[in-house]
């Protein structure tokens, strides 16, 4: 098979025998993959510092079914500003860790590499704000069909007008202030806010108050976890590094 | 046949386990350990010596015979600890002979996707040693992965309100390389960290 470029986003990587790497990419054009580099940790000049996780890179490849072949990389960027920031790092790691344990093998959703670039590249040059991890999670559930319904209850499907009471039901759905009487609240301007995020594209465009950013938090938390077997690990180390 | 012999696939099984090891070179290396029992039962012994002698030091944690090791009973540099990932750090940064302090082996690194936490490293050993304040200063030589610079950071962060000074080795182009070889990204951190000629 004849070797193709691509570019790509680091998600993963693992040492495999005495110099090779195993690499999980996110590429703009085959979507997720797995492939061996071999040599990888032997030659600095077919790949250098490329395979390292949330590396963004332009990648030469031969796509086969399981594990594809990698050529070579060439670096595009390696968010420098990410790598100097502890916070930044481990919100890097968690947005990248999200994307490998909700995709699947070989599913191009280019949407989804726009989103995650943009947050890399919003994480690379300033401060780490929280209004957006939760940008991307709400963006994130959407493109991959698990959008949260903001408008209606999910138990019992009655209309929520912009200023009614909502509350956060189990794996993260809205419920109306009677189904979910046990629920955390969400309040309208976490709703609208939420609704704004899906809204626009761009990062820095919807700031939550705190108040607004623990309520979607709960909701996009509850979400997230609804879809995984088991807790992400990057997630653990945020905790461990900032905790509440 | 030979594979059906208990001792020889659990030889096998066992030669598997070692890094870099397939099938392959454990069925070779198991025949070359057959064709030589002379070598052969001087590796065994020596691991069995291995096991039964070397440990981690109590103070650093590196590999030692002696605990203390040689490195922190004798009369290095109290003032200056050098913190690395492994062992085999420690001899490289030694190897140098331009560092006369002390060590710390933290034995991994912090890696937010592996789910290597702060508590799972010998962080808080670390800790506990800068709290007798002899330490006036820490040289962090962890690696240049986004674990290493993860460790680095967050160390940083652990230690500069004890007042010690902390530092990180430097990094850039490799001596005896030529610049238009290098990776932009090990270009772009040597132009960061250019120095006054």
């Amino acid at each position: 098979m004849e070797p193709t470029r691509t570019e790509a986003i680091v998600l993963a990587a693992m040492d495999y025998r005495e110099s090779d790497r195993i690499v999980t990419l996110f590429t703009l054009q085959y979507g997720k993959l797995r492939g061996v580099a071999k040599g990888a940790k032997r030659s600095a000049r077919r790949f250098g510092p490329a395979l390292e996780p949330f590396a963004r890179i332009d990648v030469e490849l031969v796509v086969r079914e399981g594990l594809s072949s990698l050529r070579g990389a060439d670096i595009v960027t390696l968010y420098p500003g990410i790598r100097r920031d502890l916070r930044a790092i481990g919100l890097a790691g968690y947005a990248v860790e999200l994307v490998d344990r909700y995709l699947p093998d070989g599913a191009p959703t280019p949407r989804l590499f726009r989103l995650l670039s943009s947050y890399l590249e919003r994480l690379d040059q300033g401060e780490p704000l929280p209004s957006d991890r939760r940008f991307f999670e709400a963006n994130f559930l959407n493109i991959l069909g698990y959008r949260i319904s903001l408008d209606h209850c999910a138990s019992c499907g009655v209309e929520l007008p912009a200023t009614a009471e909502r509350r956060a039901g189990a794996s993260g759905m809205i419920l109306c202030a009677s189904c979910g009487r046990y629920g955390a609240s969400v309040g309208p301007e976490a709703a609208a806010l939420l609704g704004r995020c899906l809204a626009t594209g761009r990062f820095g465009a919807v700031l939550f108050s705190p108040q607004s950013l623990r309520e979607a938090g709960t909701l996009l938390d509850g979400a997230i976890a609804a879809h995984l077997t088991r807790p992400l690990n990057s997630l653990v180390f945020l905790k461990q590094i900032e905790p509440d | 046949m030979l594979q059906s012999s208990n001792s020889f696939a659990r030889l096998l099984a066992e030669l598997q386990k070692l890094p870099g090891v397939g099938e392959k070179t454990a069925l070779r290396l198991a025949f070359h350990l057959l064709k030589y029992p002379e070598n052969t039962a001087a590796l065994a012994e020596s691991l069995g010596e291995v096991l039964s002698r070397v440990k981690f030091c109590s103070i650093c944690f590196g590999i030692t015979e002696e605990d203390p090791c040689r490195l922190c009973s004798s009369d290095r540099d109290e003032t200056s600890l050098c913190v690395v990932e492994e062992p085999q750090d420690l001899l490289a940064v030694e190897r140098t002979r331009a560092f006369r302090g002390r060590y710390h082996v933290l034995q991994g690194a912090l890696s937010p996707l592996n789910g290597v936490t702060p508590d799972r490293l010998r962080i808080a050993e670390l800790m506990r040693r800068l709290e007798g304040g002899a330490v006036r200063e820490v040289v962090i030589a962890t690696n240049f992965s986004v674990e290493g610079e993860t460790t680095a950071l967050y160390l940083a962060r652990q230690i500069k309100p004890l007042g010690i000074r902390v530092t990180r080795l430097a990094h850039g182009i490799p001596l005896g390389s030529d610049l238009e070889y290098v990776d932009a990204a090990t270009v772009q951190r040597a132009l960061e960290g250019r120095s006054e000629l």
